[in-house]
């Protein structure tokens, strides 16, 4: 039975692999090859690539002065960091909120069944990001200092151990959120709220703690030794990746008692909150005269009232709207030291600040996609602007609309600090607030685009479409890639240009691509989304 | 009011309409009766837009819907079997949603929410979220929905599904004042005594074919309409 769900799980999440929603029928088996390479690229080539490069420049240093525990501890710090990131935000939608709840209670399942495999769904997604930063430091240890037996069963140990850390994290995150949203009325704004807070000190952490690790770096023996003596479970954890049958013992059983905690916790509220509609109080119908709205003016608040009902959809697409401005400040507080220590670094490559500024906010603007998912998110509501009135055009300008101006306020913030940070002409300055808008522009329309070619519209979990669809992952690291671009070829050839040509070059690119895909959405992609 | 011209459509292989013709005229109700999958559900999502056909022509007032599809969209409402509405939205704010796109102005639209939400009984539920709604509570809201734009043509797939005894009779006489009034409805079902006290006209649609068309006493003669249908069905 328990694998039974897990399939079904599975199912739901590589759908989009399988199936081609638009042309409803099974993608043929180059396809789904091509997916799934696409798939491996990311997380192997992209991601795993990045860390095996760090756990290279770490491993050989820390262990040849005998703090091999020291690389451990860091890379599974950083394991549970990316781990917590990707699994944290769907928690509570995952474990409680799946469409077929009621389906599944009155099938002759244990309810301990379903709860063991909406667990291990959590435990799949935060495990999928800690492997790409946990794989890599194991395989560089095994290869510099060989795999005895005991190190590979440390280690996969470790594997388990950080990851089930991950899995106690996001559950215990998800069943707070769950408990508290039952009782409030704007349920959507607390739990962007909560997990906001939680990301916030949780990152605040993270980040004083990488001052620390970069000391600790420079003086591995020394602070090796202090950490050893005060702080001796950090140690203790370090030594499960060298093989130390103790620590690894210890550490397991912490596990083991986290796990069964957790368990209790979610088997004892798992009906409660799943079943039950909230202790929230019935809303009373006051009549009263609403102003009339245009057709799009509707359709427009309608997206609106989507965004801001869902908190899932808030978090995963619409973190822009925090994390852009807060850049903003951070431009005009040490934008011009940034700057300096970029042109200092890239000498005979004039302006690397201002286009290393650009390529930090071209990476920035993805975390507001929420053109994306939009029409996934339509789901078998989808008949409701298909048998309305309206024009498929305006239905998806509506869409494309809410993300132009979700992106765009805080982003018109934000590049003017970054004009003031950015030292040199006033050409440049005025390119860097060009090119910023222009690539937000692009953007949303490159993600809308995304949106019509690759809907998931049967899901019965909002975590599919909104976190875990091929569209999403391409929106966002199709952004990243181009941002890279961006940056490397400019530091390769494009500095030869200068930086006003240069930026000009790509603003003329972006809008036009921008104005292409814009034509495109208003023809054929009106028509594919009809024929959805 | 609304032609359907030699419908085809098919997925894949399987046509799921085939060749099929109605013409549904003001003033009446037009029931829609085969077994599951006979094709009733494609027809009507085809005939309101919802899904692109292969072949034929479906004209609403004069109106082709190949050609001016907004126009033909404007002049009906279309109350699905399952009616997923939109969730994070409450009733009233739903209900306002669908009077703008139709462009009802303010006050004739809270009059017309006004008088069908009190009639169905939904009035105390309005602010509440669609998402907390019972079935027979969004399928009233589809029905309020659909009647608050005064459209001349209304299509319906099971509409009496989870409806209470009291709102289906209600919902059969809003039927039978709408029509009273000039307007039409074409509409499918399992019910086969509603069908048959109901409808003016009846269609029976059969592995995607028409099998049987015309008025109630055409169809039945002197058989019960249940009768016709299971000798239909068993041909």
């Amino acid at each position: 039975m328990f694998w039974i769900l897990l399939k079904k799980q599975a199912s739901e999440v590589f759908k989009g692999y399988f199936y081609d929603a638009k042309k409803n029928r099974m993608r043929s088996v180059p396809a789904i090859i091509a997916w799934f390479v696409f798939f491996i690229v990311i997380m192997v080539v992209f991601l795993g690539g990045m860390f095996t490069t760090l756990a290279l420049s770490l491993c050989a240093g820390l262990v040849s002065v005998g703090v091999g525990w020291l690389y451990f501890l860091l890379m599974s710090g950083l394991a549970v960091v990316l781990g917590a990131f990707g699994s944290i935000f769907n928690s509570y939608t995952s474990l409680y909120l799946s469409k077929d709840n009621d389906l599944l209670l009155s099938l002759p399942i244990p309810v301990r069944t379903i709860i063991a495999a909406r667990i291990v769904n959590v435990y799949l997604l935060g495990a999928m990001y800690s492997a790409v930063v946990l794989l890599p430091t194991l395989i560089v240890y095994w290869g510099l200092f060989g795999a005895t037996a005991r190190t590979v069963i440390c280690g996969i140990l470790l594997f388990l151990i950080v990851t089930g850390f991950v899995m106690v994290l996001a559950c215990l995150l998800g069943w707070v959120v769950a408990k508290l949203s039952r009782r409030l009325k704007n349920k959507s704004y607390i739990t962007v709220l909560l997990t906001l807070l939680f990301i916030g000190v949780y990152y605040f952490c993270y980040f004083k703690a990488n001052a620390f690790i970069r000391e600790l770096i420079l003086h591995a023996e020394i602070y090796g030794a202090k950490v050893k003596g005060k702080a001796y479970a950090f140690y203790l954890f370090g030594r499960i990746g060298e093989g130390d049958w103790v620590a690894t013992a210890i550490y397991f059983v912490v596990m083991v008692v986290l796990l069964a905690a957790v368990w209790t916790v979610l088997t004892r509220s798992f009906l409660s909150i799943a079943v039950a509609g909230g202790t929230t109080t019935k809303v009373r119908y006051v009549e009263k005269t609403v102003k009339r709205k245009s057709e799009f003016g509707a359709l427009l608040s309608k997206e609106f009232t989507r965004f801001t009902s869902n908190a899932n959809y808030m978090l995963n697409s619409g973190l822009g709207i925090l994390m852009i401005p807060a850049l903003g400040v951070l431009l005009l507080l040490k934008g011009r030291e940034l700057c300096a220590v970029i042109n200092d670094a890239f000498t005979g490559r004039p302006d690397s600040g201002a286009i290393l500024i650009c390529t930090m906010l071209f990476m920035l603007a993805s975390m507001t996609d929420t053109a994306a998912p939009s029409i996934s998110l339509e789901g078998k509501s989808l008949w409701i602007p298909q048998s309305l009135p309206v024009t498929a055009k305006t239905v998806l300008r509506s869409k494309l609309s809410m993300q132009l101006i979700l992106l765009m306020i805080p982003m018109t913030f934000t590049v003017i600090c970054a004009a003031v940070a950015v030292p040199g002409m006033v050409a440049v300055k005025l390119l860097v607030c060009c090119i910023i808008l222009v690539f937000a522009v692009f953007y949303s329309v490159w993600c809308m685009v995304i949106g019509v070619r690759m809907p998931v519209l049967h899901w019965t979990n909002e975590t599919a479409p909104i976190k875990q669809s091929g569209g999403v992952m391409l929106a966002l690291f199709g952004d990243w890639g181009l941002a890279i671009v961006f940056v490397i070829l400019y530091l390769a050839v494009g500095y030869k240009l200068g930086a006003v040509a240069y930026l000009a070059l790509w603003t003329v690119v972006f809008a036009a691509i921008a104005l292409l895909l814009l034509r495109w959405l208003d023809t054929r992609g009106a028509k594919a989304f009809e024929a959805l | 009011m609304l032609i359907i011209e030699r419908l085809t459509k098919t997925y894949g292989e399987k046509k799921a309409v085939d060749d099929l013709s109605l013409h549904i005229r003001p003033g009446e109700i037009y029931g829609f009766i085969g077994h599951n999958g006979a094709g009733k559900t494609t027809t009507l999502k085809s005939a309101v837009g919802i899904l692109q056909f292969d072949e034929g022509n479906i004209i609403v007032n004069g109106t082709s819907l190949k050609d001016d599809p907004v126009k033909c969209k404007r002049q009906l409402a279309y109350i699905p079997d399952n009616p997923d509405l939109y969730e994070f939205m409450s009733g009233i704010k739903y209900l306002n949603f669908i009077a703008d796109i139709f462009g009802i102005p303010s006050d004739v639209r809270q009059e017309k929410i006004r008088e069908y939400a009190d009639l169905l009984e939904l009035t105390g539920d309005l602010a509440q979220p669609i998402s907390a709604y019972s079935h027979g509570m969004k399928q009233k809201l589809a029905v309020i929905s659909a009647w608050i734009h005064d459209p001349a043509l209304i299509l319906m797939d099971e509409p009496f599904v989870g409806l209470d005894p009291k709102a289906s009779h209600l919902l059969k006489e809003m039927m039978r004042e709408h029509c009273d009034k000039g307007g039409a409805i074409f509409f499918s079902t399992h019910v086969l005594e509603v069908a048959e006290k109901l409808c003016d006209k009846v269609a029976i649609i059969k592995q995607g074919r028409l099998v049987k068309a015309g008025t109630m006493e055409e169809v039945k003669g002197d058989d019960s309409l249940e009768e016709v249908f299971l000798e239909l069905e068993a041909e």
